[in-house]
């Protein structure tokens, strides 16, 4: 018998492999294009339950069985279906168990074997389910749904993940305890399938659905904030439109601003430099140097394109001569008139001249050496004054001389 | 010993230069400045600088959940009300055109979410978008002629160099790299959000609702 199987088995696991493209093609597309394949293909399939079809209208599809075996060897993420059945899984769980018990009770080892395999088979083949609906449910979230495009779309599949978790925490509701501990009694084997296994597994599903149960509803909550934002700003446009003499009330004139417009004023303008703190003096250095100094300054070319040059005769003109320079040149001829040696602070004094004495001896000075040389050497100015207490080489003239030579 | 000075020291540098933003009258945000707005998260540093803040009748004010950060005022006397009723005002006068905007943004790029902190806007992409629909076209020219933009141009190109150089210079972008024409969407846009939901709450315009039954309508 179960050599029969076995052949049978391979017989159809190889016929799947020799027709993987029509079944991938089949699987994309949702169904067969029966025009571009072997007849004989699709009916070979067909007997195998691999293809159906739903209608006589209709194209052939892939059977259920296979499409979840590809969805599930092939993690696909579009895969929705969850198989929250757990009442039909329990039954048969207890019922296997009963088979069991009454087999060892009429000592027919032969039977009993065979039950406990198709037991565990069972109680293995359900944790796995759940495990595996845990982790369907978790990729779906880990890609917020982006198998669907709108955010529209990704809330219905968010409400239908959510119900699939609340459908899968019912069922494992259903599973209790002390009825199943009852079942297996004392038998060791019993026990350790439907209430070590189960229970382990049931516990730490529950506790990852429950996750997977915040986690849909903090993904809604930012679905719908943002859905919430882009109707905000829709209706801010049409609510201007409908009413295009709307403006919004002061709400910050109220007595209690709220504190969302409460918003200081700018006060703080950037510091000064202090150039007498030493301990940024490397700083400042580096930044002055990097100042162009004016001399390095490109020479500005627009003023001298548009600088238009006229030449012109020159005109001549007079300088007006200041009254200083005046006073000096008649102290320069009342020297020439007296022939004697008079000094420049003694004839400023003795002429009554409003001018400061230095000026006045700046300008003597100046008078002098301003003399064309023929006229220079009728003439001699003697300063008088002595040297600098301490800076030696300095001379400090306090008064000058001039004489006739 | 030098180890501690020196974070001492490295906290106290954070906290000025936070202080000087804020003072600044600048939101904070982690695209602003996400060092500051790291600091921010801890309460020691709140507090710390709240204590400077009161100092001068200032207090630290935050909004959009904890996303962006700015300095209110700590008590309102008639100058400050002032203050806060003129911003009051401009914030309303530029709602329309930053909505607008924002609507043209996520059209334009087939978004399912507006524009909210972090996201980035690829000047080039969105500018080639617009210049080939003559919706888009339309509505760039409507918003950027408002106050808060002032453009004169009949040029896409003008219009949106424009757009964007106010944006940044009223802080809801920025632009990481100078020489790239990439902005990022800073939390002054969630508080822009915030305000609209606040007017909407409080004035019960029911913005959404009204959105919706639009919506509702088309697809019928």
């Amino acid at each position: 018998m179960s050599n029969h199987l076995h052949q049978a088995g391979s017989k159809f696991l190889k016929l799947l492999g020799r027709h993987s493209d029509l079944i991938m093609d089949a699987y994309l597309s949702g169904s067969v294009n029966e025009t571009e394949v072997d007849p004989k293909a699709i009916e070979k399939l067909s007997k195998a339950n691999v293809l159906w079809r739903p209608d006589v209208e209709q194209e052939l599809r892939l059977t259920g069985t296979v499409r979840s075996m590809l969805e599930n060897a092939l993690s696909d993420e579009r895969n929705r279906q969850i198989d929250a059945n757990s009442g039909s899984a329990l039954a048969t769980i207890k019922t296997l168990a009963n088979h069991y018990k009454e087999a060892r009770h009429n000592v027919d080892h032969a039977a009993a074997e065979a039950y406990l395999n198709d037991l565990n088979e069972h109680v293995y083949a359900f944790t796995e389910s759940l495990a595996y609906s845990t982790r369907v449910l978790w990729s779906r979230i880990n890609n917020e749904f982006g198998y669907v495009g709108t955010i529209n779309a990704k809330i219905r599949e968010n409400e239908l993940a959510q119900s699939q978790v609340t459908e899968l925490l019912n069922g494992l509701e259903m599973f209790q305890f002390d009825e199943l501990t009852e079942i297996a009694g004392d038998i060791r084997e019993l026990r350790k399938l439907m209430v070590t296994t189960l229970q382990e597994a049931l516990s730490q599903s529950i506790e990852e659905l429950s996750l997977v149960q915040s986690r849909l509803l903090e993904l809604l909550g930012r679905f719908r904030h943002i859905q919430g934002r882009t109707r905000l700003l829709k209706g801010w446009l049409l609510h201007q439109d409908m009413h295009p003499e709307y403006s919004p009330e002061s709400h910050a004139s109220h007595k209690t601003v709220p504190s969302l417009f409460n918003h200081a004023a700018a006060i703080l303008k950037p510091a000064a430099v202090d150039v007498r703190n030493t301990l940024h003096e490397t700083e400042l250095m580096q930044l002055v140097a990097k100042v162009k100094s004016f001399s390095d300054r490109p020479q500005t070319q627009t003023a001298h394109e548009d600088l238009s040059i006229t030449l012109e005769d020159t005109v001549a003109f007079d300088i007006t001569e200041s009254q200083l320079k005046l006073d000096v040149d008649q102290y320069f001829c009342d020297v020439i008139d007296s022939g004697v040696r008079q000094s420049a602070l003694e004839y400023l004094r003795a002429q009554d001249l409003n001018w400061d004495a230095e000026s006045w001896i700046y300008q003597v000075i100046g008078g002098y050496e301003g003399l064309p040389e023929e006229q220079k050497h009728f003439f001699e100015l003697e300063p008088l004054g002595e040297s600098h207490p301490i800076y030696n080489g300095n001379f400090i003239i306090k008064d000058v001389e001039l004489w006739l030579a | 010993m030098s180890e501690s000075n020196m974070t001492t020291e490295s906290v106290m540098v954070g906290t000025s230069s936070l202080i000087e933003a804020l003072l600044q009258g600048n939101f904070i945000c982690r695209t602003t400045d996400e060092d500051a707005w790291r600091a921010l998260q801890s309460i020691v540093t709140r507090e710390h600088i709240e204590q400077y803040l009161n100092q001068i009748n200032r207090t630290l004010a935050t909004a959009a959940e904890g996303e962006v950060y700015f300095c209110g005022y700590q008590e309102l006397g008639d100058a400050e009300r002032k203050v806060v009723s003129s911003q009051f005002r401009d914030v309303c006068q530029s709602l329309t055109p930053l909505v607008e905007w924002l609507v043209l943004v996520q059209e334009a790029n087939g978004a399912d979410a507006p524009l909210s902190q972090g996201v980035p806007i690829r000047l080039t992409e969105l500018q080639t978008r617009i210049e080939d629909t003559p919706a888009f076209r339309e509505q760039l020219a409507k918003l950027s002629q408002y106050r808060l933009f002032g453009s004169t141009s009949t040029q896409v190109d003008n219009q949106i160099k424009l757009v964007f150089k106010r944006l940044l210079e009223l802080g809801y972008l920025i632009k990481p790299n100078q020489d790239k024409q990439i902005y990022i969407a800073t939390g002054k846009l969630d508080y822009l959000y915030e305000v609209i939901r606040f007017i909407d709450e409080t004035e019960a315009l029911n913005l959404e609702a009204q959105a919706e039954s639009s919506i509702q309508q088309d697809l019928i």
